[in-house]
């Protein structure tokens, strides 16, 4: 059942996501609902602060950047112009002479000393930290210099001289499909996925991984059908810009590295560097600090292989900062590649559609092998359908590596798939929300990919997002030459599984907790959340748990995070080590009270015993425990998640992913019909999560994720030429402003508990970015009559597509 | 080359040396220990930097240190935790990562000296040129209004 009521409306604390000038039509602007009321720990479901606020606002708050780091050597990096070329020579004796320069290290300096292992990456270990013999992007890291202050660092670096014998590049997507030239000669698949060994030493290809979803017989099928529609689309590369810059410091001490980074990944990248420098993981520690925003830039090998490496080989301390200029060559996101088709029967069911993917991963492969497998398996989008297929590749081209970003890959697919279903919907002149909602998957329905659907509410999404633009009533007036439309767009993505956490719960002497995870907080509310859920095991109040900073030393591992999976991993460990908790306590109660276990009862600070009401307190409970003041009772859980491995040939498996993200995007927006410009009047945003556990947090995700996808929808991308970057500084790189957000947007939190999430809770971190951008160019479809294929929507893009077709009547 | 200046920062006299090519922002952070100052762009592009330079909001990641000279700095540390700003903020839940909001707080700061009662356009205009990528706009318009309103006893 759909707890969603738009009606409920009552609670003032809400925010309001309108600008104020929208017309009010009594919706409310946040249509959250009041939740399953009251828990018996009080604290899920709550809008508890966050951690730290007054701390952050007020700038206090220490990040990676601000925490002591002593005396280092800086580093400034050489990159290279070409993008593809043998290194012929490397000429640092300048920058080496340079005053207050200590150091000067090329690629072939690394090599020496950690020959192949040197390579590094999640998916396929083909990554130098500094390149080896030969450069395969514009950008790419060529020679470091270390001095003693990071401004002598820097343009010392640029002092540096290399020669290059240039090599043929590649740049399209689909040239480097057909190939040659090739990227890299073989391909060298990481130990990291054991499923990709075979890749090894593979040659020829730029295709670095192909993934088929194979159900039943798309041919025929499409052959028969009453309707059908076929399109080619484009989403471009962009960049995540998280506004704190990269920053990492590396200690060598004691035959240990100690590593202070921006990560979201501690655990992955303590044993990539342990890996690297041939150490045990116990002499690699990985600290992070919360981050000042990542959306998965700051993940797997970022500075880290440089500056251990670095620091390892010169047994000093080493810090790099990476440049607004230098963090836009560090990751991107993929430029995607999608031709589909989709095909209706005379009843209007969706009973075929094809989708051939190519991922534009860059020089090299990063995560990218998994974004294209795992968005492969969603290609066709959330409806029910007897006949799939899907090819999806990931493509070597002499970029900038693309990795992970927000929505892993599949927001660009769900453009492709949400603007087919739509032109089917119109093709047989149904109404796309009725047309979508005939066909999409309900509750224990099995996808094409084989994987049955669990708290996964598509309908209610898409019927909340549509009745809160008002869908069914006519359009807003609006003078000419602006013109109103309305779109909707629905995204499904499965979560990375399996995955690993763990959580270390303490219980001090004085009743305040300490919970030890490796969840990297980065704006995502991840220390609030996970307080709350041991609050709510505990029946404890905010500020009671604290939440630990990851560090490799002391919590726990954790897979990584990312791929909005740490509310349900992590929380549900985090849930069961306090569980462990209150039983242990209740145990330790019953002793002391002289009455069974069943009968004591835990509140805040005491247990109470129900027949004698006689309660002890929690400080002299483990006082009495240990018989010393300020000790600490620990409990601890692990949660693992595991997974069927998708069929070599069909691509189908019965269990591909422990949950599903659902959600839906409605748009209602005016396109000027003489600039091309759009007008973004209202943006309804649903997203079933399971469980709200705090209904502010989860609002915020949905809304910063749909700020994040208009930029995407209308004028987010990095702009190549020859493998160029051009617009790689935020003088260029447009990024929304307040000027950009929407006038109004409505959140949504649909919750359907999911059977084994941590009080029925999943993740919603990317959920609400997937179909902005589909939901937005339907707007536009129905506003002016024109499709666009390609994103962004800029006016300019607008403007030829209006003159090339003509608006609509 | 370097030069010896002095400034007030948050109230408190200073009086540092600095290199004749130093930026601001690295003055603040490096000699005087403001975390609130921040480098996010480096082009005075995304306002994570901005202090207030005698009451006037400035990219400090643009101004050479020695044009501080005899100024008095703003830094949002300087603000008291009851600072109506600061506790509007908070109270809105106008952050995520928090990273880009002091930015926010000194160009909020700024607006409500000048203006006491902004309307909802006026705040726009004024904080068109800060960045927020988490996407918190909408909490922040509502924290500055509510700002205003506490300051203006609206």
């Amino acid at each position: 059942m759909t707890r969603n009521d738009l009606d409920d409306i009552a609670d003032s604390d809400r925010t309001a996501y309108s600008d104020g000038t929208a017309d009010s039509d009594g919706t409310a602007d946040s249509g959250s609902i009041a939740g399953y009321g009251a828990t018996e720990g009080g604290a899920v479901g709550q809008r508890w602060p966050r951690v730290a606020a007054e701390a952050k606002v007020r700038g206090t708050f220490r990040y990676t950047a601000d925490e002591p780091a002593g005396r280092c050597c800086f580093v400034g990096v050489h990159r290279s112009d070409r993008p593809h070329a043998r290194i012929l020579a490397v000429r640092t004796e300048a920058a080496s002479q340079v005053p207050g320069v200590a150091a000067v290290v090329t690629g072939a300096d690394l090599h020496a000393a950690f020959g192949d292992r040197l390579l590094s990456g999640p998916a396929f270990a083909d990554q130098p930290a500094l390149a080896v013999d030969r450069v395969r992007y514009a950008g790419e890291p060529v020679a470091a210099v270390l001095a003693w202050d990071l401004a002598t660092a820097r343009s010392a670096a640029a002092g540096i001289e290399v020669s290059y014998a240039d090599l043929p590049a590649v740049h399209d997507v689909d040239a480097a499909v057909a190939g040659p030239p090739y990227v890299h000669e073989t391909l060298r698949p990481s130990a990291v996925f054991r499923d990709l060994a075979h890749l090894s030493g593979r040659s020829g290809t730029n295709v670095n991984y192909e993934y088929n979803l194979r159900c039943g017989d798309v041919a025929a099928a499409t052959a028969a059908a009453a309707t059908t529609v076929s399109g080619e689309f484009w989403s471009p590369p962009t960049h995540h810009v998280p506004i704190e810059l990269p920053c990492a410091t590396a200690w060598p001490q004691d035959g240990r590295l100690e590593l202070l980074s921006t990560t979201q990944t501690p655990s992955y990248v303590r044993q990539a560097i342990a890996q690297l420098l041939g150490l045990g993981l116990n002499q690699v520690q990985v600290r992070t600090r919360p981050l000042g925003g990542s959306f998965g830039s700051k993940m797997y090998d970022r500075l880290e292989p440089l500056v251990a490496a670095l620091a390892w080989l010169l047994q000093r301390p080493v810090r790099m900062e990476a440049t607004r200029e230098e963090a836009f060559y560090l990751t991107t996101r993929h430029g995607v590649a999608v031709t589909g088709h989709m095909s209706a029967d005379a009843g209007g069911r969706i009973c075929a559609a094809a989708a051939d993917v190519r991922y534009d991963t860059g020089a090299y492969a990063d995560i990218g092998p998994r974004i294209a497998a795992k968005s492969g398996t969603v290609a066709c989008g959330p409806y029910r359908m007897d006949n799939a297929w899907v090819r999806s590749r990931c493509v070597y081209t002499n970029k900038p590596s693309a990795g992970p970003f927000r929505g892993f890959g599949v927001p660009q697919l769900t453009w492709a798939h949400e603007s087919l279903v739509d032109e089917l919907a119109l093709a047989t002149g149904q109404d796309p929300v009725a047309f979508r909602r005939r066909n999409l998957l309900r509750e224990g329905d099995v996808s094409a990919m084989g994987t049955k659907m669990h708290s996964a509410d598509f309908v209610g999404c898409l019927d909340a997002v549509a009745a809160a633009v008002g869908w069914d009533r006519p359009l807003p007036r609006t003078a000419a030459p602006w013109q109103c439309g309305r779109g909707v767009g629905v995204a499904v993505k499965a979560v990375l599984t399996p995955t690993i956490s763990n959580a270390v719960l303490q219980l001090n002497q004085d009743a305040t907790a300490t919970l030890l995870i490796s969840t990297v907080e980065m704006g995502q509310g991840s220390d609030t959340i996970m307080a709350q859920i041991a609050a709510e095991v505990l029946c404890m109040q905010p500020d009671q748990v604290r939440v630990v900073a990851a560090d490799t030393d002391v919590t726990p591992y954790d897979t990584i995070t990312a791929a909005s999976r740490s509310t349900y991993h992590t929380g549900n460990a985090v849930r069961l080590a306090a569980q462990r908790m209150r039983d242990r306590l209740l145990e330790m109660a019953s002793a002391r009270l002289g009455v069974p276990a069943v009968d004591c009862k835990l509140t805040s600070d005491a247990v109470l015993s129900g027949s004698t009401q006689r309660s002890v307190s929690l400080p002299d409970l483990i006082h009495g425990h240990f018989g010393a003041l300020g000790t600490t009772l620990t409990t601890e859980s692990n949660f693992t998640t595991d997974w069927v491995p998708y069929d070599g040939t069909t691509g189908r498996s019965p269990q591909i992913t422990e949950f599903w993200f659902a959600g839906a995007v409605a748009a209602e927006l005016a396109v000027h019909t003489r600039t091309g410009r759009v007008r973004i009047s209202h943006l309804a945003v649903a997203a079933d999560v399971g469980r709200a556990i705090n209904p502010a947090l989860v609002e915020q995700q949905l809304v910063g994720a749909a700020i994040m996808g208009v930029g995407q929808s209308l004028f987010d991308q990095l702009l190549f030429d020859e493998g160029r970057l051009l617009n790689g500084t935020m003088l260029d790189y447009q990024l929304p402003s307040v000027r950009d957000v929407p006038q109004r947007i409505t959140p949504i939190i649909i919750e359907n508990p999911h059977r084994s999430g941590p009080f029925g809770a999943k993740g919603v971190g990317e959920t609400a970015i997937i179909p902005v951008a589909a939901a937005i160019g339907n707007a536009v479809r129905n506003a002016v009559g024109v499709r666009c294929r390609t994103l962004p929507l800029t006016p300019e893009r607008l403007l030829a597509a209006m003159q090339a077709d003509g608006p609509a009547a | 080359m370097s030069t010896t200046i002095e400034m007030s920062l948050n109230g408190t006299p200073e009086r540092i040396v600095v290199g004749d090519g130093e930026l601001l922002l690295d003055a603040l952070r490096r000699r005087l220990g403001c975390t609130s100052v921040r480098e996010g762009c480096g082009v005075g592009m995304c306002g994570a930097c901005t202090v207030l330079v005698n009451g006037a909001s400035t990219s400090s990641c643009l101004t050479l240190a020695v044009r501080a000279d005899g100024a008095e700095i703003t830094t949002a540390e300087g603000l008291p935790p009851d600072h109506p700003v600061v506790a509007a903020f908070v109270a809105a839940g106008a952050l995520q990562c928090g990273y880009c909001i002091p930015g926010f707080v000194m160009m909020a700061t700024e607006l409500l000296a000048g203006d006491p009662s902004p309307d909802r356009e006026a705040i726009a205009r004024h904080i068109a040129g800060n960045i927020c990528r988490c996407g918190t706009y909408p909490e922040i318009l509502n924290a500055i209004a509510a700002a205003a309103s506490a300051t203006s006893g609206g």
